[in-house]
This record gives structure tokens, sequence and C-alpha cells, in this order.
């Protein structure tokens, strides 16, 4: 049996599949469509520090090999999270990585000292610093170098658990931010979060989303995904979690040769929940098929014409 | 319990025109069917141009098969109007609530649907057919060419069309309405298009008739994970899964409101 364990900082995980923010709710909604003590882990929807509404709708709609979606950091709040969701993992048996958003500095050390305050299964945060969609989602930070270096610096000093920082595409060079994520303490950094985009319906002469924009995710963005973390991997010495677009083994596996040492699927979710379970399983068999006796033997081993 | 499974096609076929009805074998998801108002979410697309389910309404489910009514609409519908018998369909279901009230002995319903809406109106007839029930049923279109029923309104059943070409010329509010005022402990059962729907809710709310609306919205998981269907409601209590009071999740919280929970845009 190959091996696919995976490191990230000081955490190992049985393999590397993640399953997105945003797109498994908080870990704990759907237990009879799957079984998610075989993902390598759970990445929950961004948790604020107080409960969002979300936006208003339309919130998402279809587009070629992808989706658009404005939903608008909805969720219960940290305070709620801590409460009712995270006593809940001790039973789920699969390593959970909580995602934090927020729109200042104080509010995203605020909501770490919150659950870090409390006891939990909890095995890292990710740091979303790059929705699309809503001012509080952090984008401010996530297309600056300076305020990202200096929010990772704060986070940093308040855990000692996996600091995760996930960056936006919607930036003119990622490594630069991804290099001051590393330079503020981060352990990893996850890309990419949404693109911009948007969708016209002609007939009606309006726009699909209410909010205008939303953040384009799916097959569609799967090239961005990938150029994204190869160049994160040549300038940037810190594991990379690539996402955007894998919708099976073969995706997975391209963004590991591109320098991912996990990986997550986010949309493929919402068309089957199990998705991740199938990419584990594909992995699982493109090891063995091509005598990779370690899967993270394949990280950044992308032959380039260069 | 929400199942995934292939349903294999049993029959495909346009009962009006750009109306079709598609009988699959289903037994996983017809052995946890609750009732009418419950959908399904459908995959025609085995590749990924199309990547997000459809959802659609039961029309109907006799042991085993189960039935829905679709409109061509774009490029997922004509795909799915292709389907022959013994093809496989990816179906995630049953999703949602279902209407209630309806089998009350108190009760007189009446049932509006139109368009695609006509699927869990068809449903909550033959419900209504099977325990006994006389249900008026009330169809709007724009035309006679997309009626797959017959005007009958000895049996309660009355079609209206914009253009006057079958049943009564006008929309489906000027019988509603008549009926409405004609029979005592009315219950309003509808499913349609936007406007339709928010002729009934405003004539019920005026006239004081229980109401329930069986909404649309996008969708890409129906299974609450995505939070994208949400819907906006006056109801400060009732979203149990949207984690928040001013919106309500259709997958998991509808498809079917009272009328007094739904506002539209």
């Amino acid at each position: 049996m190959p091996d696919l364990t995976t490191s990230i900082g000081n955490t190992t995980f049985q393999n590397p599949v993640f399953v997105a923010s945003g797109t498994f709710g908080y870990g704990l909604e759907n237990p009879d469509l799957v079984d998610v003590s075989k993902f390598g882990a759970i990445v929950t929807k961004s948790i604020t520090r107080h409960p969002r509404e979300g936006n208003p709708p339309p919130r998402i709609v279809e587009t070629p090999s992808g989706m658009i979606n404005s939903i608008g950091l909805a969720n219960i709040g940290v305070e709620k999270y801590v409460r009712e969701m995270v006593p809940n993992y001790e039973k789920i048996g699969v390593p959970i990585i909580m995602n934090i958003a927020g729109s200042v500095e104080e509010e995203y050390c605020e909501i770490l000292d919150i659950v870090e305050s409390v006891s939990s299964n909890i095995v890292g945060y990710e740091i979303n610093i790059s929705c699309p969609n809503v001012k509080e989602g952090g984008i401010e930070f996530g297309v600056d170098p300076l305020l990202t270096e200096a929010l990772t610096s704060a986070l940093r000093k308040r855990t000692e658990k996996l600091l995760i920082l996930k960056l936006s595409p919607n930036v003119t060079d990622i490594r630069v931010i991804a290099n001051a994520a590393v330079n503020g303490g981060a352990d990893s950094v996850s890309a990419i979060n949404t693109v911009y985009g948007m969708s016209i319906d002609s007939m009606a002469r309006k726009s699909e989303i209410y909010t205008t924009y939303g953040g384009l995710s799916g097959p569609a963005i799967k090239p961005i995904g990938l150029a994204c973390v190869h160049k994160v991997f040549n300038a940037v010495d810190c594991p990379i979690i690539g996402i955007g677009g894998i919708t099976d083994s073969a995706d997975a596996i391209e963004y590991l040769l591109a320098g991912a040492s996990a990986i997550q699927v986010g949309t493929a979710n919402y068309r089957n929940p199990a998705a991740g379970l199938s990419i584990v399983e594909g992995m699982e068999s493109y090891c063995s098929k091509h005598k990779i006796s370690h899967i993270t033997d394949l990280i950044g081993k992308v032959k380039t014409h260069e | 319990m929400i199942v995934i499974e292939n349903a294999s096609v049993i029959t495909n076929t346009e009962i009006a025109s750009g109306i079709w009805q598609l009988e699959v074998e289903s037994p996983q998801i017809c052995s946890e069917y609750a009732g009418p108002g419950q959908f399904i979410s459908l995959l025609t697309d085995n590749g990924w141009e199309h990547p997000l389910r459809r959802p659609m309404s039961i029309a109907g489910v006799n042991g085993s098969q189960l039935t829905i009514i679709y409109k061509i609409f774009g490029d997922v519908t004509i795909l799915l109007s292709q389907m022959k018998k013994g093809d496989l369909l990816n179906f995630l279901g049953p999703v949602g609530n279902t209407f209630s009230g309806w089998d009350n002995a108190d009760v007189n319903p009446i049932l509006i649907g139109g368009g695609v809406g006509l699927a869990p109106i068809l449903n909550l007839k033959k419900a209504c057919d099977d325990n006994n029930r006389d249900a008026a049923i009330i169809i709007g279109a724009r035309t006679g060419s997309e009626h797959s029923m017959k005007h009958d309104p000895d049996n309660s059943i009355f079609l209206t069309t914009d253009d006057g070409s079958v049943g009564e010329k006008g929309t489906v509010m000027p019988v509603l309405e008549r009926l409405a005022n004609d029979m005592k402990n009315v219950m309003l059962f509808a499913c349609g298009p936007e406007p339709m729907l928010k002729a009934v809710q405003s004539f019920a709310v005026s006239a004081g008739i229980l109401t329930q609306l069986s909404v649309e919205s996008y969708m890409a998981c129906g299974i609450g994970l995505c939070q994208g269907c949400a819907i906006e409601t006056p109801n400060t209590n009732g979203s149990k899964h949207s984690y928040h009071e001013q919106f309500s999740l259709v997958c998991m919280d509808g498809p079917v409101y009272p009328a007094s929970e739904v506002t539209f845009a």
C-alpha cells in the first residue's frame, strides 16, 4: 500500500485530501452521505467574530465549467461556534481546520483567542484574507504584504497550532503575499481562494449575482490555481495547500506535482459530497501504478520545458 | 435520509410543448420519499461543463418509480430530453419538506400550478385523490400547447391560457378568486413562476386564506452546505438551517413555505 500521509508544519495527516472552506459547512452536517473520517482534514466555513446573515439572493450562479458564489460569509459567529460545534468534533474522527475571517486585525485575534481559550481537537487555523465578496472577508489584508505579515505575526503569537494563510489569486504577484505570510510565521499557505467573476443574463440585461461580482470556482479556475501553487512553490519555502477546480485524483496529483503538499476539494463537493473519498482512492491507485511509495515524493516534481 | 443513486430512465416524453415528463427507477430515493413538495437534484452531465445539479420537484412516486416534469430551458434540459430508456442519471434526494394540511378533513384544497410548477401540484393532486380529498386544480400557461391536461371544470380541473386558446383566458387568478369565494375552509397550495406566486400570495394575505407556496431557487448542493439557495423571509424563527433570521435555505427549510413567510424581491 502506498503511503498517503503528508505533513504541514508539525502535523501529519492520513492523506492529502481536505475539503475546502465553505463547501462542507461546519463539518458536522452530513454524516449519512459520506464517511468524513476518511478525509485528510475538514476545513470549516469561515467563522467571524459575530454571526452574519450573509448576502441577499441570488447568491450563486453556474458558469461554464464553474460557478460564481457570493454567500457573504453567512455563519453563526465564533461564540456559538465554540459552544455548539467544537464539542462535537471529538465524535467525527477527522482533523478540523477552522477557517477564520475578519475585517481588522483585532477581530482575527479576538476570534483566535476565544477558540484557543477552550480545549478542542481543532488542529489548525486557516486565515481567510481573500474572500472576494465582503469587506469583512479580509481581502484588504490579502492584497497587501505588510498587512499580511503583521496579521500573521499577531496570530502566530497566539497559537502553537497550524497557521495557514489562505491566499487570493486576485493580486499582482501571489509570491509576495505568500512570502509575507511566511515571514510573519505562517506554517503554510493555501492557494487559491476564488477568482473575481461576473455573470450577466443578456435577456434580462441584469447581473446574475446580487453583489454584482462574486467568487469564481470549479474546474474553470484549475489552471489559475496550478500556476499560483507552482509560482509560490518556487519562491517560498513552506508547505502549500493547493485549491482550485479539483474534481478527481488526476487534478489532485497535478496540484502535488505543481508543489502542493495537500489539496482541498471545493466546488466538487456540491455535486458529490463524497468526491474527496474517490480522490483518495484514485491517488492510491496512481501511486501503485506508478510505483510511488510515498505520495509526498510527487511534490513539486513537475517537469518544465525550461 | 438523503441518498445519491443512479436512477435508470424508464420513459422520457414530451407531454406538452416544451414540457417533458421523465420516469425513472429510483428505489432508494422512493423508499425515503415523504410526500408531495419534496424534490430531487439531478446531474445530466458527467463532464464538468455544467458542474451543478439541477433541483426538480417530484411529480409522482409509484413503488420504486419516480416521475419528474421539466421544462426545456437551456443546455441541461436539452441534454435531459435526449435521455433514453436504460440511461442512468445521478439523482440526489429526496430533499426538502412537504405540503401539509391538505389531508385535513375540514379543509378544501385548491391547487395552483404553472410552468414547471406543475410537477409538485400534480403530485399533490394525486395524493388528494388517493386520500379521497376533493381538490380543485388550476393550471396556468401562456398558450394551449403548453398544457398537458384537459380543461374539465365539472371535475374541478381548470386550465387558463394567456391567449385564451385553451380553458379560460387570462391568468390563474380570476379562477382562483371565484373558487375561493364560492367555497368554505379553503386552503391554497401553489407552485409556479414568481409572478404567479406573488399574485397568489397577495390574494391569500388579503383574503386571510391559509396558503403554502413551493418556491424555486438556484441551488448548488441541495444539502445545506453551500448556503446558496437562501431566500428572504420576514419570519424571525423559521430558518433553522441558515443560522440567521433574515434568510432561509430552500433546500433544508423549504421548498414549501407558508405564504406569509416568503418575501419576494
